[in-house]
């Protein structure tokens, strides 16, 4: 086999086991997300704990109800917050704004 | 929102009845009543549409503004980088977030990049799909740290800026997320990415430095594969954070032309603890490239850096202070540096602050030299 061919291989190997691997993590990934709606009193501890991990808290009135939406899942992202808490905290944004 | 909006809907409709009966004509007073109710309707509508629609469109980012004086040069004023960031999402599927740079410079152009542009797929709570150009998930300083209105201090730790000891972005696919156990909060990020090249020296005899701007060719054909898994403990309020990657880069011959790959590797730890009201963080990074019989550059070499930091805010008062040592430790003498930076920063609000630095920089080699600097920044988050 070609050096080139090898290393294709590798990567998508590698980029397979990547997938695979979250898909193990969650074994309902193939059924429907669980889509259990955000709670406002789990959501205000989740903020108190996580939204000063990395800078200032933030003002809960510094933005709209749809503009924490998308600030709160790209914080998921930064954060590795699970896709309940993400819910749990944009129903306390949203209440508190 | 929604009791905010009944509330005010009731006492428009009770002060307008109140109205209506008091008037003689009572069928035009309802009909007017009607309309009105019927535009607050609308209107209350229209307020429960900014909640939750489909589509979402925001625009975020950060800006800083500046004066940086050398111990023996002359002080100059800068724009730092204005840095607008871009978030698309589809429902609770999919989001695009994208950051770009912007940058003057000394000579006039400015300087305008992608910092980081990927599509994210949320497979479920636990994971998400990260396609694209992302800021490295090694380490905590630049992918949490970096942007102005976070940072503490008004420049990055020495080793931590572009192209030096820290990996900056790469292009590729990554699987993030977290999970909670009893023990604590657990986040991980896995990636497969094209990996960093290498750029020599003008003499072509050394590799100058390892090149992580998150490039669209994989030059030398091995990829990198790694990722960070970190630890938060709430009640603490600690974090803890282990990343490594290994993989293939190559020296950089000219723009079309580059070596074959010779081995890469980077080991990160990073940690944050918030106790007694001070803000504590810490953070090692070490990229190691390996030896190449088949180089005009048969030298890898090791760039080593870490910081520790730590701040303290002044409550009730707007003032928080600020002290970091640092340490940058590369193959080439000329570019160590070790550096103690007391910094006192004026918090106006959470996302906007003045920040007054003193840097003092040495070299820890014989016969070199580094300078001691002061910075002043004013740095907005939006
Ligand atoms: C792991 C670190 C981290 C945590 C935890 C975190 N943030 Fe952030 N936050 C960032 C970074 C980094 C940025 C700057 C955005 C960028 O550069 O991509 C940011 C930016 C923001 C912004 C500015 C708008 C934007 O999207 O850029 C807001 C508002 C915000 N965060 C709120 C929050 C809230 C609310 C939480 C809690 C759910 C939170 N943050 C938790 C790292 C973090």
């Amino acid at each position: 086999m070609s050096k080139k061919l090898l290393m294709t291989v590798k990567t998508l190997s590698a980029s397979l086991l990547l997938a695979s691997a979250a898909m193990i993590i969650n074994p309902a990934v193939a059924a429907d997300k669980p889509s259990t709606k955000g709670d406002v009193g789990r959501g205000a501890k989740a903020w108190v704990e996580n939204c000063v991990r990395c800078h200032n808290v933030r003002d809960p009135k510094e933005l709209r109800d749809d503009q924490w939406i998308t600030t709160t899942y790209h914080m998921r992202m930064r954060a590795g917050l699970t896709g309940q808490q993400t819910r749990d905290i944009i129903a306390f944004l949203q209440m508190s704004n | 929102m929604k009791f905010k909006l009944t509330t005010l809907a009731c006492l428009v409709g009770m002060s307008l009845a109140g109205n209506a009966l008091a008037a003689t004509d009572t069928s035009a007073e309802v009909k007017k009543l009607r309309q009105e109710v019927n535009a607050l309707n609308a209107k209350a509508k229209e307020w429960e549409e900014w909640k939750a629609p489909k589509t979402l469109v925001h625009l975020a980012g950060f800006a800083s503004v500046g004066f940086t004086q050398p111990e023996k040069g002359t002080g100059s004023f800068s724009t730092g980088s204005f840095s607008p960031i871009f978030h698309y999402q589809f429902a609770e599927d999919v989001m695009m977030e994208a950051e770009l740079e912007f940058e003057g410079s000394a000579t006039g152009a400015s300087v305008a990049g992608i910092d980081y542009m990927t599509i994210d797929y949320f497979m479920n709570d636990y994971a998400a799909l990260v396609v694209g150009k992302f800021l490295s998930p090694i380490g905590q300083f630049r992918q949490n740290i970096h942007p102005s209105w976070i940072n503490k201090m008004a420049a990055a730790p020495v080793g931590f800026g572009h192209d030096q000891a820290a990996p900056n972005a790469d292009v590729g696919m990554m699987v993030r997320g977290g999970f909670t156990t009893d023990s604590g909060s657990h986040n991980y990020a896995l990636y497969v990415a094209n990996g960093p090249t290498l750029e020599p020296n003008t003499a072509g005899t050394e590799i100058e430095m390892i090149e992580t701007p998150g490039l669209n060719q994989d030059v030398e054909g091995a990829k990198v594969v790694g990722g960070r898994y970190g630890l938060f403990f709430a009640e603490q309020q600690l974090d803890i954070g282990f990343s490594a990657a290994v993989g293939g880069t190559s020296v950089r011959l000219s723009t079309t032309n580059y070596e074959s790959a010779r081995s890469y590797q980077v080991v990160g730890f990073d940690m944050t603890w918030r106790v007694a009201g001070f803000d504590v963080r810490a953070e090692y990074v070490s990229q190691k490239v390996g030896d190449s019989s088949s180089s005009s550059i048969t030298d890898g070499g090791t760039w080593t850096a870490m910081y520790a930091q730590i701040a303290y805010k002044f409550n009730p008062s707007n003032w928080e202070a600020v002290l970091r040592y640092g340490q940058y430790d590369t193959p080439d003498a000329a570019s160590d540096v070790n550096q103690v930076a007391a910094g006192l920063n004026y918090v106006f609000a959470s996302n906007v602050v003045a920040k007054f630095n003193y840097e003092l920089n040495t070299n820890p080699n014989a016969g070199q030299t580094a300078e001691n600097r002061m910075l002043a920044q004013l740095a907005y988050g939006f």
